[in-house]
């Protein structure tokens, strides 16, 4: 037995007992879906450095035509004024060239105090929001009370650079409401957390705060704010190719966020059409 | 005076003008457009009376097929003819030219030109372009030293042989000839066989597809060009009716214009 | 026992740091199609059943559907041997759920334990285009569609694989009247489904080498899953 050892025979996959081999495939099995049981182990792959070669792979792929496309999000913008906190996006996901979806949900409800937008890879957002929504979630039967903005934002950005250099993107603010009032954070996939005023994020997102900017004022009022987003993320659709669809519009107050209204953007670009004559 | 009759002409054969622009796009992320190929299943053998071409009639751009009935067998000569497979345009300009140049031939020997010239006219291009024109072809004809096939590669390279394939279903092909083929088969029994080897690479070859066309030319001079011999992909038909009301599609917008017609049009006179 | 050469100590000049082969390619694509549509009452998800690779056809039999519940079907094309991976993985994830809860697995519950799985291979994904068709609780019909890393949406009609993006826009326009102004949409019922999958799959045969052969529909009711073949073009 000893020279098995020392050749390493016994580590062979045939001379292992077939009790071995039910116990490693249940390892397995375990393993490659490691994340439901704790949702931040994922699958380490066969190679290292991801960010750099999974690029390499998809470069290869392009030649053979086997590429992989993700589903990306596009315009998002936040902004604060005296009534709290306004939300607006767009709802198109594009896979490459194709767009995959015109009904996108873009703003995730992590309770009915806090909202994240979502740009960047949708399925990165996706599945990190709803990790912090169970953080959060946590946070509130730890302590009796709800999460802060900036505690939430923290998280996320703890995740982020867990991640970072793995590939990850994702650029989201999150929008909520807490005992310091309204509070408006942008977290992206480097890390990066930073409080503000005027959000804008995404591909369209040079479209939105040319929009944005020429009328944001402090003391706007709920319509007139509501008005401005909506009107913002409308001219990002008009001239960026991967936004379009849905404008949705949310705003966040004391009592939670309510969602204002969801209008096609060509019903918008028709109206706005008319109002222009 | 003397300009004119001397008139400079264009450079004959390929402008390579574009060839560093397009590079630099290339590697700038810009991607080339998809030249339409012919994926292709064509075939040629001898019989005891001539020839037989056969074809497939699927043109493909990537994984889109973007002519569902082309045709792949290509005049040259009245005694000759040739399949092409490759790059679509490749092979249809290819054949063309070499058609013209038999042509001319026949014009200043006032006789059938031997097929062995074609072949040499056809290497000899393919040759000099390096295999950068994509074309791969299988030559049939009938001179006076009798019946032959020769399959030309790419890079000029030729064979002559009793039977042969080329294209993308050409192994489908030739597992079909190597298992049947006989010298001197009747008419009957060489059609039969080439449809079989089409039909092998139609089915057998997703480059390959829709309908068999064949070719025969006889030593005794006639030809029998048989577009579409069988069909051997029927489209499916749809269960439901397509068609839209009047008025779906929404009208955002006339505009009319008033044209003063001034002038009266005389029709041309014809016949 | 052997001391562990340190190859990285040792001979510094066989060290070159992420060496990899720069024509890694690990995945393939075994083409095939899917389309799902979903109404009031119903769920069909159908799928064509030519299993191939280049231009060589590997099976004209190979079913693309995989019924997980008595109420829900997976559709999977891509990368076959990933669909296999995950198919397999998401049985077994099933079972114990079944272990776990005493009760099967909700078509939601599956189509978020699907986005989840996926997920976990972000760094080196499933090559697969899933669409998801089942019932939910009032047994209304449902579609989920993915992405490959797992981002999910909700929908009630979709086309995916390699004639997705042929197939997508006739779907936009026949069950989603998108681009048609009539005066009344009418819902679109079980037959008419089932005839405009079949429509579609005739369509993709046509003019997607990778599609054809034959189109398996199943459609997903209350009283169990029907299951209707339809043959195709076979070149």
């Amino acid at each position: 037995m000893a020279l098995q050892e020392i050749c390493g025979l016994s580590d062979a996959p045939y001379m292992k007992s077939r009790t071995h081999f039910l116990k490693s495939t249940e390892e397995e099995m375990k393993n490659s879906t490691s994340n439901i049981e704790n949702c931040y182990s994922l699958s380490a792959p066969p190679f290292e450095n991801p960010m750099q070669n999974l690029n390499a792979i998809q470069q290869h792929g392009e030649k053979s035509g086997i590429k992989i496309d993700f589903d990306h999000g596009t315009t998002t913008l936040g902004f604060k004024y005296q009534g709290g906190v306004l939300l607006a996006v767009d709802s198109r996901a594009t896979g490459g060239q194709f767009i995959g979806s015109q009904s996108m949900k873009k703003i995730v409800e992590i309770n009915d105090y806090m909202l994240g937008t979502l740009a960047g890879g949708a399925a990165d957002c996706v599945y990190w929001d709803r990790v912090l929504t169970q953080e959060c979630r946590l946070h509130e039967l730890r302590n009796k009370e709800r999460i802060s903005v900036a505690a939430a934002s923290k998280i996320m950005a703890n995740i982020a650079h867990e991640f970072k250099g793995m590939g990850l993107s994702m650029g989201m603010m999150l929008a909520g409401y807490d005992k310091r009032g309204p509070g408006l954070y942008y977290v992206d996939n480097d890390a990066q957390r930073t409080p503000g005023n005027v959000f804008s994020v995404g591909s369209g997102s040079i479209y939105a705060f040319g929009v944005l900017d020429s009328g944001y004022r402090w003391d706007l009022t709920d319509e007139e704010a509501q008005e401005l987003g909506r009107r913002a993320i409308y001219h990002a659709t008009f001239r960026d190719a991967y936004s379009g669809g849905i404008v949705r519009v949310y705003q966040v107050t004391k009592d939670g966020w309510i969602n204002i209204s969801n209008t096609d953007c060509m019903e918008l670009h028709y109206k706005y059409a008319e109002e222009k004559k | 005076m003397q300009a004119e009759l001397a008139r400079e002409l264009p450079p004959a054969g390929f402008n390579f003008e574009n060839c560093k622009r397009n590079e630099a796009l290339i590697n700038g992320g810009f991607l080339a457009p998809k030249t339409v190929k012919t994926g292709t299943t064509i075939a040629g053998i001898i019989f005891k009376d001539g020839v037989i071409l056969g074809a497939d009639t699927r043109a493909t751009e990537g994984p889109i097929v973007s002519d569902k009935n082309c045709s792949k067998i290509h005049y040259l000569a009245p005694n000759m003819y040739c399949c092409g497979a490759g790059t679509a345009a490749d092979t249809e300009m290819t054949t063309d030219l070499v058609s013209s140049q038999l042509a001319l031939h026949r014009l200043n020997t006032g006789r059938e030109v031997p097929v062995v010239c074609a072949t040499t006219l056809l290497k000899q291009k393919l040759f000099r372009y390096q295999g950068n024109i994509s074309a791969a072809l299988v030559l049939g004809g009938v001179d006076l030293t009798g019946p032959t096939i020769y399959s030309i590669a790419p890079h000029g390279s030729v064979d002559k042989l009793p039977y042969t394939s080329m294209g993308s279903g050409s192994l489908a092909a030739m597992s079909v000839f190597e298992s049947r083929y006989k010298p001197d088969m009747t008419e009957e029994e060489a059609k039969k066989l080439v449809r079989d080897a089409i039909a092998g690479g139609v089915f057998n070859d997703l480059g390959s597809g829709s309908n068999i066309d064949l070719c025969v030319i006889r030593k005794n001079k006639t030809v029998d060009y048989l577009r579409n011999y069988e069909i051997a992909n029927r489209k499916g038909e749809r269960t439901l009716d397509y068609s839209f009301l009047k008025g779906t599609t929404i009208v955002t917008g006339t505009k009319t214009f008033n044209l003063d017609i001034t002038e009266t049009v005389i029709p041309m006179e014809v016949a | 026992m052997f001391q562990q050469m340190n190859i990285q100590q040792n001979f510094p000049e066989y060290n070159i740091p992420g060496k990899q082969h720069h024509d890694f390619s690990p995945y393939e694509s075994n083409g095939g199609s899917i389309v799902a549509i979903a109404g009031k009452g119903y769920a069909i998800i159908a799928a064509d059943t030519r299993l191939s690779s280049g231009y060589s056809i590997h099976t004209r039999k190979q079913k693309k559907t995989f019924k997980l519940t008595d109420t829900t079907v997976l559709g999977s094309t891509g990368c076959w041997c990933d669909t296999l991976s995950l198919t397999s993985l998401l049985a077994y994830r099933m079972q114990s759920y079944v272990h776990t809860h005493q009760k099967t697995m909700s078509t939601n519950a599956i189509a978020q334990l699907i986005s989840v799985m996926m997920y976990n291979k972000r760094f080196f994904p499933y090559y697969v285009s899933n669409v998801l068709a089942g019932l939910d609780e009032e047994g209304n019909g449902v579609v989920y569609s993915y992405d490959p890393i797992g981002h999910c949406e909700k929908t009630t009609y979709r086309a995916g694989g390699t004639a997705g993006a042929l197939l997508q826009p006739v779907l936009d326009n026949q069950i989603g009247y998108k681009n048609q102004n009539l005066a009344e949409k009418p819902e679109i019922t079980k037959e008419k489904a089932i005839s405009i999958a079949t429509d579609t799959f005739i369509s993709a045969s046509e003019r997607d080498i990778y599609t054809g052969d034959s189109v398996v529909i199943c459609i997903i009711t209350k009283d169990g899953i029907e299951e209707k073949t339809v043959q195709l073009r076979k070149d």
